[in-house]
């Protein structure tokens, strides 16, 4: 091929390729600085896009709402505990299948566990709700969404668990067996530290997932427990939104996730696709 | 060595490991050991008892049992009843048959959600996958060196680590009509006359408002698993398509697509999979407005069972959206499971 030509494509498609970074990066880049404006400049008619008056002030505003660091806190308390708890599970249960079950039954029993991740949420949350409404605590309590989490979390950590013990070679804790090893020392000292990693990252992918949703919370709770999601509609005076504690609070809550994302994108590929793309 | 011959092996190895076993916890005195005892031992199949693995598995089914299928048989239930908020709370609802299902399925606000799903399905999901693909494979081929590859990749997957939520409200932020930084972007480019103005949550355009949104979210998740494949690729087979002389066009459609399906599909049916559960940013973009314009069948669904408390409807929506993921599912759980295999994941 005529390599001007050639190079007019190359140029032409990372022509293109550098609009849409520009298109990801530009809501990103407004956020940012919307969370360093004053609110009077952000409601003007014509936006700036450069802040005319820096307000970092704003990052210390929004927490002059007690509720704003309470958010956080319940967020933390759910998102942990559900992911504990999705660990433990999964962790035991995947390694039944890896190990024990290993027949046509387990394989199709993975898959059924695994079907109920991709389940649409709508025909568990309503139930759901009035059964939660039944107990005594109500909807609005941590444990409505420590246990309503599960409905996504476990399926995915018992999955990835199997995936990532049957990686691990069996014949390890064979010849922990011989050197008269129980099968729950075996299992602690041998097959545990090989699939740590793998444990890492699936806690990683529960907690976020935890962490960034919305729906459950927007209609289960609200008053005693309130998630961060469910409370960023509050930073407003009247009817008008305070977009600037808007996007600061924003920003804050979206570190944790993006901390662990880059922190640890190595083994996130792996349990974004179930397992298949090792990353 | 072949399947049986190992299995063999390990249970022969298993066995003496049991007997093993059992002399050491019976002690190394002369007492022979108990039938019942060794026979147990052989029947579990190894070291720990036929019951743990049961054990394992089982808390999973329970909570499973208690939080998944306890729920879809209520809601099975009262889609054949007309049961309300008043009549769950007093207990009188009644059987009704199939009439759930008629009034929802003739309803012109279930037909137009279908379609809306269907807009969003092709313009939002396929799109995502088509487009993550491409950038993928253009940061692999062309973006040098190697640090500004990983500083790219990350940079392009910030979005998709954002809470759904905030994404949403971010979005409408920016797509505000009047002193919206998306429209005051276009007229600064030139793109829109000065005094013009796009209304982005009309009835025409709320829709494809909630579609740029989630691109720009999750575009990130097909990119991402459509990288790590290519990376994972053997560079041999491509030193050997440039020796033969393979054009790059050659090399992409006839070596790195093929290679590529079995992840592209992944990407593909696992944003598929997604789409169906899309509500976050319908709730805090356009709660289904303005007119219902843009309400997908799972938004109505929790609005009927939640907000308007019209339970059997509601269980009628949920079940209609059970049958139809239910059916994707398996689609995509068999094919899966030929993937894992031909990955070498399972056996």
């Amino acid at each position: 091929m005529d390599t001007n030509a050639k190079r007019i494509v190359v140029w032409l498609i990372l022509i293109g390729f550098g609009i849409w970074v520009l298109f990801t990066l530009f809501p990103l880049y407004f956020m940012i600085i919307t969370a360093l404006k004053p609110v009077e400049e952000i409601n003007r008619m014509v936006p700036t896009f450069w802040p005319e008056t820096f307000r970092p002030d704003n990052f210390r505003g929004i927490f002059a709402d007690p509720g704003s660091l309470k958010s956080l806190i319940d967020s933390v308390i759910v998102a942990s505990a559900n992911t504990a708890l999705s660990l433990f599970l999964g962790t035991l249960a995947g390694y039944a299948l890896a190990r024990y079950l290993t027949g046509v039954v387990g394989e199709n029993l993975a898959f059924f566990i695994l079907s109920n991740r991709m389940f649409p949420p709508v025909a568990i949350l309503i139930p759901m709700f009035f059964l939660f409404d039944a107990t005594p605590w109500g909807t609005d309590s941590y444990w409505s969404l420590i246990i309503l989490y599960l409905v996504f979390n476990m399926p995915l950590a018992t999955w990835l668990m199997m995936v990532f013990f049957r990686d691990t070679p069996r014949e390890l804790e064979e010849a922990a067996y011989l050197d008269g090893y129980t099968p729950l020392r075996a299992f602690f000292k041998v097959t545990l530290p090989l699939v740590f990693p793998g444990m890492v990252s699936v806690a990683m992918l529960c907690w976020i997932f935890a962490w960034n949703e919305y729906l459950f919370a927007n209609l289960l709770t609200g008053t005693t427990v309130k998630t961060f999601p469910v409370h960023i509609p509050s930073f407003a005076a009247g009817s008008q939104t305070l977009w600037n504690f808007v996007m600061a609070f924003s920003l804050v809550a979206m570190l944790p996730p993006v901390i662990l994302f880059i922190a640890l994108r190595r083994y996130m590929v792996r349990g974004l696709s179930l397992g298949v793309v090792k990353g | 060595m072949s399947t049986t011959s190992q299995a063999a092996f390990v249970d022969r190895h298993e066995a003496d490991v049991s007997e093993r076993d059992a002399a050491r916890v019976w002690g190394t005195s002369a007492r022979p050991l108990p039938d019942w005892f060794q026979q147990k031992r052989s029947r579990g199949g190894g070291l720990v008892g036929a019951w743990v693995p049961i054990v394992l598995v089982g808390l999973p089914l329970a909570v499973i049992l208690a939080i998944v299928i306890y729920p879809t048989v209520w809601m099975f239930y009262h889609a054949f009843h007309d049961t309300n908020m008043m009549s769950l709370f007093s207990g009188n609802w009644q059987p009704v048959g199939f009439a759930n299902f008629g009034y929802v399925l003739t309803s012109d606000r279930f037909q137009d959600s279908v379609s809306n799903l269907a807009f969003y399905l092709t313009f939002g999901a396929t799109l995502q996958v088509l487009l993550g693909t491409a950038l993928a494979l253009i940061i692999y081929e062309l973006v040098r060196p190697r640090w500004l590859q990983t500083l790219v990749l990350i940079l392009l997957v910030l979005p998709m680590m954002m809470p759904p939520s905030i994404a949403g409200t971010l979005w409408k932020f920016l797509l505000q009509a009047n002193n919206g930084a998306i429209n005051h972007l276009l007229i600064n480019l030139g793109l829109m006359g000065a005094d013009q103005r796009i209304e982005w949550f009309s009835v025409d355009l709320s829709l494809v408002s909630l579609v740029i949104a989630d691109t720009w979210q999750w575009t990130a998740l097909p990119l991402l698993i459509v990288y790590s494949g290519r990376v994972s690729l053997p560079p041999a087979i491509y030193e050997a398509a440039r020796v033969d002389g393979a054009s790059t066009w050659q090399v992409l459609t006839r070596l790195t697509l093929p290679m590529l399906r079995e992840i592209i599909a992944i990407a593909f049916i696992l944003r598929f999979m997604d789409a169906y559960k899309f509500v976050d940013k319908v709730y805090v973009m356009t709660s289904g407005g303005p007119a219902q314009s843009s309400e997908l069948p799972v938004y109505i669904a929790f609005q009927k069972g939640i907000r308007e408390f019209q339970i059997g409807e509601a269980a009628a929506y949920a079940i209609i959206i059970f049958v139809f993921a239910a059916v994707l599912i398996t689609l995509f759980l068999q094919y899966l499971k030929r993937v894992m295999r031909h990955q070498g994941v399972t056996s």
